[in-house]
């Protein structure tokens, strides 16, 4: 289907093309396949493409004629194609300490819960946050519960997290207000590398029980 | 090749470049200078110009010259001594081996600069010597100065461009309505732009909290809201209320509600202010961002 974007100013240094105000499937593809299109052939003015998980951000050069620029980028939605997918399998310990607590409250043994995370493949739905910190998704309305009350201290890097219908991986030390479900030892993020992260918005993820 | 070594420090003493622009996508923040007039008024009496400044804070900094050293300073308002001999700010000094520099808090400022006429011998990181100390990432070992820390210099900079400061100006400071802006009560939009807030005295590279004195955002309910793009200068209200301004360390996405962005021109001007000083938001249109 086709999605259109609405144009918001983000202070007077860049533009943000919102495909949506509640995250969708729809509106995720959206996103990643523009940016995609958009970082591989900036418009003039345009000096950085960020895709997000229902929007795109655009950082653009002082003095851009905004009015010529919003209308190139119309002309572009709904032209894009997704961008071509790199497929992941990433092995997981599904040894959270929430993990019980998460099988339990979805109704299920914590070997189900497992058994479903790894039944299929998700996307990789936005790099953010932090560095190389990724959403995943989605999961099935079965697997959806809301993120914790309370805010975690640090949780370290390769922390497989579980909310809102997402799973994510901490790529660094963060705060966390989402459900430890296991860890990987796949490091999203490495600062000396070039690009710094490896997994991209739009690939696919396969969650795999780790032996 | 040359050397320094730091004396004295305050908190959150960094190396900063122009920025680590380009890693949005990486979920990675542009750093760089918190007062960009201030990092390029450090250097605009230099004859040559490294990438990378000393960024110190308001308890001011000390190092001694090893070898010598040409060194220019600015941004904020400081009081510069040079083996005890006070000098102007902002100024350029020329730096005999040993000569002891000592930077001490004055009337104004959060921010100044120390530049050089070499390049420091820090390798980038992604393409900038730019410290993110949240992430760990860049500048001295990713991490803060410290008393004791030796910065090697080695290669000359490039020409130093002279620069014009505009004037800072004291009115409201300029904000452009932000992603969120429709999501507050029309009087709250409007008690936001007519009411006064606090510079608290939590603030860092990352972000400034302000106090709401008036409690403009007193009744803000929790908005159940997607995590999006966040870029320097925007004005996100926390779950208690609390509004604050999000600075070059931020992270790159959020979902805290953000009502409005400070515009590019009045940045400088609000991270150099003190905890304590009153702070009041004008919305303008893009037109008049300049």
């Amino acid at each position: 289907m086709t999605q259109s974007a609405t144009l918001i100013p983000m202070g007077d240094a860049a533009l943000l093309l919102r495909f949506s105000e509640v995250v969708s499937d729809d509106a995720n593809r959206a996103a990643v396949a523009l940016a995609s299109r958009l970082a591989a052939a900036p418009p003039e003015g345009v000096e950085e493409v960020a895709p997000g998980l229902v929007s795109v951000l655009l950082r653009l050069r002082e003095g851009t004629d905004r009015r010529r620029l919003s209308g190139e980028l119309m002309l572009l939605m709904g032209t894009t194609e997704p961008p071509p997918a790199a497929t992941h399998r990433l092995a997981v310990s599904y040894d959270g300490e929430d993990i019980a607590e998460v099988a339990g409250r979805l109704g299920l043994a914590p070997d189900e819960f497992v058994a479903l995370h790894t039944a299929r493949l998700l996307r990789v739905l936005a790099t953010g946050f932090a560095p190389g910190f990724v959403y995943c998704g989605f999961h099935e309305a079965e697997l959806t519960l809301p993120r914790r009350e309370h805010v975690r201290p640090l949780v370290e890097a390769g922390t497989v997290l579980f909310a809102a219908g997402q799973t994510a991986i901490a790529a660094t030390p963060i705060r966390s207000g989402w459900h430890i479900i296991g860890r990987t030892t796949f490091q999203n993020f490495d600062a000396l590398a070039v690009p710094p992260t490896r997994l991209n918005a739009g690939d696919l993820i396969g969650f795999e029980e780790a032996r | 090749m040359s050397l320094l070594t730091i004396t004295r420090v305050g908190p959150l003493t960094t190396l900063q470049d122009a920025g680590r622009f380009g890693m949005l996508r990486h979920g990675i923040s542009a750093s760089g200078p918190m007062d960009r007039g201030g990092f390029a008024e450090a250097a605009a009496e230099l004859r040559l110009m490294g990438t990378t400044a000393i960024e110190f804070t308001r308890a001011g900094l000390g190092f001694r010259a090893e070898q010598g050293l040409a060194i220019g300073v600015g941004g904020g308002g400081f009081r510069l001594l040079v083996n005890g001999t006070t000098l102007s700010w902002p100024t350029r000094v020329e730096l005999e081996p040993g000569d002891l520099v000592e930077i001490r808090p004055a009337g104004a400022g959060n921010y100044g600069y120390v530049r050089f006429e070499r390049e420091l011998e820090v390798a980038p990181v992604l393409g900038s010597r730019s410290t993110n100390v949240t992430v760990g990432l860049g500048g001295f070992r990713g991490r803060a100065l410290r008393a004791g820390d030796k910065i090697a210099l080695a290669g000359e900079g490039g020409a130093a461009v002279g620069v014009t400061r505009p004037a800072p100006g004291d009115g409201p400071i300029r904000v452009i309505w932000g992603l969120h802006a429709d999501m507050f009560h029309p009087a709250v939009r409007r008690r936001f732009a007519e009411e006064a807030f606090e510079i608290s005295t939590n603030l860092d590279r990352m972000g400034v909290k302000l106090i709401d004195r008036d409690g403009v955002f007193r009744e803000q309910k929790r908005l159940n809201l997607v995590s999006d793009a966040i870029v320097a200068g925007d004005i996100q209200i926390l779950g208690d209320g609390t509004p604050a301004v999000l600075m070059r360390d931020h992270q790159t996405t959020g979902g805290y509600p953000r009502i409005a962005t400070v515009v590019t021109a009045d940045f400088d001007r609000f991270a150099q202010m003190r905890p304590g000083s009153e702070v009041r938001f004008r919305p303008v249109t893009l037109e008049h961002a300049r």
